[in-house]
């Protein structure tokens, strides 16, 4: 199809600059990047055989085509998938092990989405094929993403199993909110052990815990609320403890400050360690050290 | 609560100047109260304001030291203010090479 070999207008901007501009695209998208892949364009859709004319003039948006893109295994931890892919806005096609295409998708952060399908689905997410799209607005990156489906289905004759309507592998939403961790059974009940040991445990068991005010659905502190923000942005499995709730936790508060020698919450923990509070845990989500700590 | 207000001498702030400034000798130390914007909050109901500051703080001393280890210091320095109603200080610790380097 005349379309897909149409000259380059805009040109990915290559690995090896990212690091420069992935920090500034992360503040910039950080607000309303989504992570999670894009469901739109998962159910059905239709081919564009026939209005070459049309496709000819917005297919400039897009990036580089398919087959051009250079094939990026992806690393075996979130930290290095961070690393190795921009946080910029694009298209992307995730390859299994037999280097057949699975999925291709779109996304507000082509890191995030990569790391999203590695967590869940990594033995069929080895390696993944980008194009960062400029201007990013809804409608050039649907056209990125019909223009590598429409190559792809072109030379294997096949929609990627991973975009077959109701194929859900790649689209999942992100798993229901948990729980908040209770310490004690009720303030009524005698507790055998202290409540210091208790959080003792509770924070060695746990690669991650954030003590927040309220509960991590609705928490009823602003610095509280960004902590889970950050935590949620980052994609990390952790467990939160209310720290007003005085049935499961009376007297969490007082003693939580004296086993950790902070006075103020949130708190969050980090293999069994106080890292911080809102402040430190904002400053390490900046800088990318925070991704660094949770791939360990 | 009038018997705490008769008190206060000196403004919260004030006093966390001071502190700050002879517990970390600081070469910028900005405090600003920022406790209105958490009024209605329910942990401070009841007190008398100057609950939530923001402090940006330079010190020599923080050479070396973790970001933890920084707060740690600034919150030992403010140990009686949190105990008589310091709510939340949100912290900017600084050496001043890092804020030459900006």
């Amino acid at each position: 199809m005349a379309a897909i070999n149409l000259p380059l207008i805009h040109t990915p901007p290559s690995i090896q600059n990212f690091s420069i501009k992935s920090s500034q695209n992360t503040s910039k998208f950080f607000p309303f990047s989504q992570s999670n892949p894009s469901p739109l364009l998962s159910s059905s859709f239709k081919l564009y055989t026939t209005a070459k004319a049309r496709a000819s003039s917005l297919i400039a948006f897009a990036a580089k085509n398919l087959s051009e893109s250079e094939l990026n295994s992806v690393p075996e931890t979130a930290g290095e998938i961070a690393g190795k892919f921009p946080s910029d806005a694009g298209v992307y096609a995730v390859y299994d092990k037999e280097g057949d295409v699975q999925f291709i998708g779109i996304t507000r952060n082509i890191a995030g989405s990569v790391a999203t399908h590695w967590r869940s689905v990594p033995e069929l997410c080895v390696s993944v094929k980008f194009g960062v799209v400029d201007e990013p607005d809804r409608t050039n990156l649907t056209q990125a993403w019909k223009s590598w489906m429409e190559e792809h289905i072109k030379v294997t004759g096949k929609i990627p199993p991973g975009n077959e309507s109701g194929n859900a592998t790649w689209t999942r939403q992100p798993p229901k909110k948990k729980a908040d961790l209770r310490l004690t059974p009720g303030r009524h009940v005698q507790l055998t052990v202290p409540l210091e040991e208790l959080i003792d445990q509770l924070v060695k068991e746990n690669k991650v815990v954030a003590f927040i005010k309220g509960s991590r659905s609705a928490p009823m502190c602003g610095f509280s609320q960004r902590v889970v923000g950050i935590l949620e942005a980052e994609g990390v499995d952790y467990e939160s403890v209310d720290v007003l709730d005085e049935e499961y936790n009376n007297g969490l508060r007082e003693t939580l400050k004296t086993y950790s020698n902070w006075p103020t919450f949130p708190q969050i923990f980090v293999d069994g360690q106080l890292i911080g509070g809102c402040d430190i845990l904002s400053s390490m989500h900046e800088t990318g050290e925070l991704a660094g700590l949770f791939k360990k | 609560m009038a018997s705490r207000g008769a008190n206060v001498v000196l403004s919260r702030a004030n006093r966390m100047k001071t502190k700050l400034q002879s517990a970390l000798s600081a070469s910028l130390l900005e405090i600003e109260d920022v406790s209105h914007q958490h009024a209605g909050h329910a942990a401070v109901k009841g007190s008398a304001g100057e609950t939530h500051f923001n402090v940006k703080i330079v010190s020599p001393k923080f050479e070396g030291q973790s970001l933890v280890k920084r707060h740690r210091m600034v919150y030992d320095a403010l140990a009686e203010e949190l105990q008589s109603g310091l709510h939340a200080i949100s912290i900017v610790a600084k050496t001043p090479q890092e804020t030459g380097a900006k």
